[in-house]
């Protein structure tokens, strides 16, 4: 019998995960058009900064590499400036594509543990989702607490002058941090997130 | 409406480049009448421009001397330069096809002599070099030019300039009233040759083509190179005239892109392998050249040259398309960032010179043809689609090297032939 | 012949007038050149002064002219007098335009005019008009070897043009490579998808088409002739064989497949489940027959997985395999993995490649195969190890940097590559001797040439051209290879392959009807003519002919084949007692130009310099120099010669005799990759130069007193550098001490 890992590898080249990609991430089914030229490496601002290129994914995609690509914090860093989708010369959605991907890890758990974009993007959603609303106050707390109360209160310190600032502006309302406004129909709103969330699952393949 | 001698057994070739050229000779070289018809004022087309031919690293123009003098020798080839055909009418074995002549000013008589570029002041940027340098407005094209006789830039008509280049001539050849004409020619058969051109390389925005001065393209290369372009052969780069010994070669600039090109343009990859042997030639060991590259498509012997070059210690080849070019302000050095997708590496390096290995596409769309063809997506034209009224011959019909488009302007040439024995059968 | 009326015209246009004294150029053409008429003209190519020549030719019966004025390459179309013999004095771009024009080069620059003036006097004087060959046959019947895609479409095209074929096939079958595909690679928008091979439809137009002659299960015993005149024994299967007579030839024999046996680690043989692409083609059309998807052959199993390992013995740097890449299997594997995708996209397809290779609209091609969900990896394929009903394949992965396998292959498909079918390599089989000649089974043509049975090779066993711009320069003349037997190509470049040698074919047995030269000399009426009563049979011309033209009798006297000939002059180089001219070149058509020179005492420090140049480039690069007014030294006479090939060494003999201080001789590149449009002549050349300094030393003559130069017809720079370094060299060996004994 052989092990899970053992499966794993001969599932490379099978192509299986491939066709995962194609079927449950977003604009997956681009993954095959990539020719392997290396524009989108070089094109990325964040390029210095992360493991693995778009192109470099693609290639880890289609040689079944599951593991490594889902738990890569790479497609975590895309700024979404699309360099890469302007000069890609087979014109690959790179920007979603690297946002699916981040997406389907985190659906399955397997995005990397405290990548700030992916805790960020978590915060926001509840944050944004509970009200229909973003509420800065809240969003900002939780963004920095995270790292617990001595790092929290040090970069609130540090953005203390924007914060004044967008008070004296009125940008920004204290009383927000007991709860804050939302839209006329809250629940409506919700139900709305719901339904589309149900959508997509079942075209991903998350439905129960 | 002038008219000109030719029946329905007469051939018509677009286009007086190689394939133009081999597509009449061959023709008129089985015993049929040819009119050739090349929109500029000399034959020769885009290969006479070409310091060397791969693989062999000889010399285009010695292609061209030969083609020249068959052409001198063969009285069925007659030629029309800066003419340009605006209509085509009829069907195969029967057509009548409108020329639009554009004055050349000079007449027969012309010796080539040289008196008149002398008594002109006035430049323009020279054609031949691709700009890169000027010549006076009363000029031979170059040194092969066939016919072997000046013209006049029209910019100059009218102005004291071309006075002094009429009154220098001591022959009568100087004709300042000459017209734009208009002949029809009754053909039975046409081979369309028009050729390619090189794709605009400012449209490929993140390569600075325009911008930075010593980003320049394949085909400039070419006349840098050569003994008989702008810098007499010597390798300068255009910023400050220093000599150019680290170049970078930036493969399907255009070519292979959806934003640009759709089709691989088949001979920029053996153009640049070539290309860095000039480099290899003018500098020796202290020379330095980098090929940035997707795939390198040297097909069947290529391949020898290939290897020959990966032999070379002074080019390197990088598998990576080139994301972008920027420039270091101070000495006008071009950067080129990327990644070597090949283990992942990233570079930004610093070269004296880039050369985009620039795409081909169609000089005349298959669109802009004044005639029924069958045209694919990148506007090159099918070589013998059932029915239509011409057959195309060289690189309006594909991306082709000089050898596959002889070769499929000699099979044009044949195609032709058919039409019109079968005109002539019928007659007899 | 009527009797010989020579006249001389000077020009004194384009500055000559001011330059030089035509008075004095006049002068010299009358009382040196003896020449019977001489006029002096203002603008000597206007309308006036070519009817001025026309008239004395058409009135006064003047039936030799030489003309002074520009470059042979200029004016031509003015100069042009086919009916009478013809020479040139450049006196512009050879004289005035590369010469200062001050008052101290006043005098240099008038003798060289002089003496250009004197040769073309001397040279016209021993040309002769060309008559044409007197061996001209017309028989336009062409003779296609191969019932391939190739042979097929050489066949129809020529029978579209109105020329009779026959089509000799030694299989019993037409189609060739093309009938054993089950799709091809497409030729036409939207180049998506396999396309239907057009095979049967093709063979079908041959079998109605009353023009084409086929016979199968038939090969060539043995081919004589030129063309216009080819005689051709076909052999049958059972033994038979008829002699017919063809005007030309075109050989397209095709390819094998390179021998999959050959690459034991890429596990062929060893699995039935590894197969090359022709195995390939053949389990698609057994599947296709069967309506069934493809099986895996070791088991008849499920085709789960199939890869394709290109470069399979191709593109090899070691020597054991194909060194160079055939171009097609690229695109051929994107095709056969649509096989399996287009059937049953569940089933994977990986393509393992280090560069792919899909030019033109091979990228929508390929595009195609991608959106298929054909997996494309770059990686180098180490081993295929078969084990069971499966394939371990093996490769590092160029992107990801590592080592990687794919365990499950149940198909892998190995893309050889092309080997030609061109029968013996002429350089390893030595022809019999002339009376003993037998056919070889290994040959195709089994041609009766002194120089062999087939087609000589270029590289890599490939009948090919080794000219860019001339791929139909042909070794053999009136026999042109097509196909992939002259270099690896898909069905769509052999289809305008065929077509272009079928042209060549049509215009080889057209020209020989008239007598014409074939290329690069196309349309020369003239040809060697050989006084055999001299002729020493020493073979010298029958082994250097570039073209194989001269057979040999069963006396050793030479053969010439007129209309094989390609008009280079190489013979009449080679000929030790020169009794092989031509009747507008020749030994003495030379000799005399060098003759006529007027070579001042060794205490006038006037030497001079015989320059013999390659009229197609070294001739042009000068010509264009003078162009671009560089100079160079006034002390250089220069000849341009048909080829360097065509350089007897008694001009060279004769110069030394005759006081010249030195010669040069120009040709083109030579070697591996020679420039020589004649193939051999520079090589030729600079091979009896070598041997030349034993005559030199006799002669008691430094060495240095002839050098050979490779000049391109891009040297406007170097060509005059050289010379003027010649010219330097010359002055510090000091002047020749053989002048004044000629």
């Amino acid at each position: 019998m052989p092990t899970a890992l053992n499966e794993q590898a001969l599932a490379r080249y099978r192509n299986d995960f491939l066709r995962e990609v194609e079927e449950r991430v977003d604009e997956g089914g681009w993954v095959k058009m990539c020719m392997q030229c290396g524009v989108c490496a070089g094109s990325c601002p964040f390029g210095p900064h992360w493991e693995h290129s778009p192109q470099k994914i693609f290639m880890m995609i289609r040689a079944g590499k599951r593991e490594e690509v889902l738990a890569s914090d790479s497609m975590w860093m895309c700024t979404s400036c699309y360099n890469c989708v302007v000069r890609c010369p087979r014109k690959l959605p790179i920007t979603t594509i690297m946002h699916g991907l981040a997406t389907y890890a985190h659906r399955l758990g397997l995005a990397p543990k405290r990548q700030p974009t992916r805790d960020f993007s978590v915060i926001f959603w509840e944050n944004f989702t509970r009200n229909g609303r973003a509420n800065e106050i809240r969003l900002m707390l939780r963004l920095w607490f995270r790292d617990g109360f001595g790092a929290g209160i040090r970069k609130a310190l540090a953005m203390k002058e924007v914060g004044l600032g967008m008070l004296r502006a009125k940008r920004m309302s204290p009383f927000e941090i007991f709860g804050g406004h939302g839209v006329k129909d809250v629940k409506g709103f919700q139900a709305m997130i719901r339904k589309a969330q149900e959508i997509e699952d079942r075209k991903r393949g998350f439905s129960k | 409406m002038a008219t000109a001698v030719a029946t329905n057994q007469t051939i018509l070739v677009v286009g007086g480049g190689v394939s133009g050229m081999t597509a009449a000779l061959e023709a008129a070289e089985c015993g049929k009448e040819v009119v050739l018809v090349e929109s500029s004022a000399t034959l020769g087309g885009r290969t006479a421009s070409l310091y060397r031919y791969f693989p062999k690293l000889c010399h285009p123009v010695c292609g061209l001397e030969i083609n020249l003098r068959r052409l001198r020798g063969n009285r069925s080839v007659r030629v029309l330069t800066l003419a340009e055909v605006t209509a085509v009418s009829g069907t195969r074995g029967d057509f009548t096809v409108t020329v639009k002549r554009s004055p050349r000013y000079v007449n027969r008589n012309c010796t080539a002599c040289g008196a008149c570029a002398q008594a002109v002041s006035a430049e323009i940027p020279n054609p031949w070099n691709y700009g890169l340098d000027r010549l006076k407005a009363a000029y031979l094209p170059h040194a092969m030019a066939y016919p072997q006789r000046y013209v006049l830039d029209p910019s100059i008509i009218g102005t004291p300039d071309a006075e002094k280049a009429r009154a220098a001539c001591k022959y009568d050849a100087i004709d300042l009233g000459m017209q734009a004409e208009t002949l029809e020619l009754k053909v039975g058969a046409i081979v369309w040759a028009t050729g390619w051109r090189p794709y605009d390389a400012a449209k490929i925005q993140p390569y600075g083509y325009g911008r930075f001065p010593n980003v320049i393209t394949s085909v400039e290369f070419e006349r840098l190179a050569d003994p008989h372009g702008p810098s007499g052969g010597k390798i300068l780069r255009p910023s400050d005239g220093k000599l150019a010994k680290n170049v970078a070669f930036v493969q399907c600039a255009g070519s292979r892109d959806e934003n640009h090109l759709r089709h691989c343009s088949r001979i920029c990859c053996m153009a640049s392998l070539k290309q860095t042997q000039y480099v290899r030639e003018a500098f020796g060991e202290g020379a330095q050249s980098t090929v940035y590259y997707i795939d390198i498509r040297a097909i069947d012997r290529f391949e020898d040259f290939y290897a020959r070059v990966q032999r070379d210690p002074t080019v390197k080849f990088v598998k990576s398309k080139v994301a972008r070019i920027a420039e270091d302000q101070a000495t006008r050095d071009p950067i080129l960032h990327g990644v070597d997708t090949e283990g992942y590496r990233r570079y930004a390096s610093r070269h004296d010179l880039v050369v985009l290995a620039i795409g081909m596409e169609p000089s005349v769309r298959g669109a802009d043809i004044p005639a029924e063809v069958v045209a694919d997506s990148s506007g090159f034209i099918d070589a013998a689609a059932d029915g239509a009224a011409v057959f195309g011959a060289g690189c309006a019909t594909n991306a082709l090297d000089v050898n596959r488009s002889v070769q499929n302007a000699t099979a044009a040439a044949l195609r032709a032939i058919q039409v019109v024995n079968r005109a002539a059968r019928a007659e007899s | 012949m009527a009797e010989m009326k020579t006249a001389a015209y000077v020009c004194q246009g384009c500055g000559l007038g001011e330059r030089l004294s035509t008075q004095q150029l006049a002068q010299v053409a009358q009382k040196e050149g003896k020449m019977a008429l001489v006029r002096e003209h203002p603008f000597l190519c206007s309308a006036a002064g070519v009817q001025a020549i026309r008239d004395d030719i058409e009135k006064d019966g003047v039936t030799h002219i030489a003309i002074a004025a520009c470059s042979r390459r200029a004016k031509t179309e003015a100069f042009h007098f086919p009916a009478v013999a013809m020479s040139r004095a450049n006196l512009r771009e050879g004289v005035i335009w590369s010469q200062p024009d001050t008052e101290a080069a006043r005098e240099t620059t008038q003798e060289m005019a002089d003496d250009y003036v004197r040769m073309a006097c001397a040279e016209v004087k021993k040309m002769k008009a060309p008559a044409g060959n007197p061996e001209a046959a017309r028989n336009t019947r062409l003779l296609v070897v191969g019932g391939g895609i190739s042979g097929m479409t050489a066949a129809l095209e020529a029978s579209k043009a109105g020329y009779p074929v026959t089509l000799v096939e030694k299989t019993a079958a037409l189609g060739g490579w093309a009938a054993k595909l089950w799709k091809r690679t497409p030729a036409r928008e939207p180049f998506q998808a396999p396309a239907e091979t057009g095979v049967a439809a093709m063979i079908e137009a041959v079998r109605a088409d009353p023009n084409i002659e086929v016979r199968l299960s038939s090969t060539i015993a043995r081919t004589s002739g030129a063309p216009g005149r080819f005689s051709v024994a076909i052999a049958t299967e059972s033994g038979g064989a008829a002699t017919e007579d063809f005007g030309a030839i075109v050989q397209a024999s095709g390819f094998s497949l390179y021998d999959a046996s050959k690459l034991p680690e890429l596990g062929f043989g060893k699995s039935p489940n590894v197969v090359d692409q022709a195995g390939l083609e053949r389990l698609a059309r057994e599947a296709a027959a069967g309506n069934a998807p493809i099986r895996r052959p070791s088991d008849d199993g499920e085709v789960k997985t199939v890869v394709f390992v290109q470069c399979a013995g191709q593109r090899d740097a070691t020597g054991e395999h194909l060194p160079y890449c055939s171009g097609h299997c690229c695109a051929t594997s994107i095709k056969q993995a649509m096989y399996f995708k287009d059937a049953n996209p569940a089933v994977d397809t990986v393509v393992l490649y280090t560069d792919l290779r899909v030019p033109g609209n091979g990228e929508d091609f390929y595009r195609s195969g991608q959106s298929k969900g054909v997996v494309f990896t770059k990686g180098a394929v180490s081993a295929v190890e078969p084990a069971g009903n499966a394939c371990s394949v093996r490769f590092r992965d160029l992107i990801l940097d590592e080592d990687a396998t794919i365990e499950n292959a149940d198909l892998v498909v190995l893309a050889t590559g092309q080997v030609p079918n061109s029968g013996v390599d002429i350089e390893k089989v030595a022809q019999n001797e002339p009376g003993e000649w037998q056919p070889d089974a290994n040959s195709v043509l089994n041609l009766v040439y002194r120089q062999g049975k087939d087609l000589p090779l270029l590289r890599h066993g490939f009948s090919d051209s080794h000219f860019i711009c001339f791929p139909y320069e042909t070794r053999r003349t009136g026999i042109y290879a097509a196909g992939p037997v002259r270099r690896p190509m898909d069905i769509a470049q052999a289809v305008e392959d065929a077509t272009g040698a079928a042209l060549k074919a049509i215009q080889a047995a057209e020209n020989a009807a008239l007598g014409r030269a074939a290329h690069p000399r196309s349309g020369d009426l003239s040809f060697p003519i050989v006084r055999l009563d001299g002729c020493t049979q020493c073979k010298r011309c029958t082994v250097e002919c570039p073209f194989g033209a001269i057979d040999e009798d069963e006396k050793r006297y030479p053969v010439f084949n007129e209309s094989r000939c390609r008009r280079c002059g190489t013979c009449m180089g080679a000929c030790p007692v020169r009794v092989i001219s031509f009747e507008n070149y020749s030994v003495d058509t030379v000799g005399a130009q060098l003759k006529a020179v007027d070579v001042p005492d060794e205490f006038s420090e006037k030497p001079r310099i015989l320059v013999l140049a390659c009229e197609n480039d070294a001739y042009p690069a000068l010509d264009m120099a003078g162009m671009a007014r560089r100079t160079y030294s006034a002390f250089v006479r220069i000849i341009p010669v048909r080829c360097l090939g065509s350089v007897n060494t008694i001009w060279v003999s004769d110069a030394l005799n005759s006081g010249y201080d030195g010669v040069m001789l120009m040709g083109c590149k030579h070697g591996d990759d020679y420039q020589c449009h004649f193939v051999k002549g520079s090589e030729l050349a600079n091979y009896r130069m070598s041997k030349i300094d034993d005559t030199l030393k006799q002669m008691a003559l430094e060495t240095e007193r002839v050098a050979t130069y490779e000049v391109a017809i891009t040297d406007i720079e170097r060509a005059p550098r050289l010379i003027d370094e010649y010219a330097a060299k010359i002055a510090e060996i000091g002047m020749s001490p053989l002048k004044g004994f000629a």
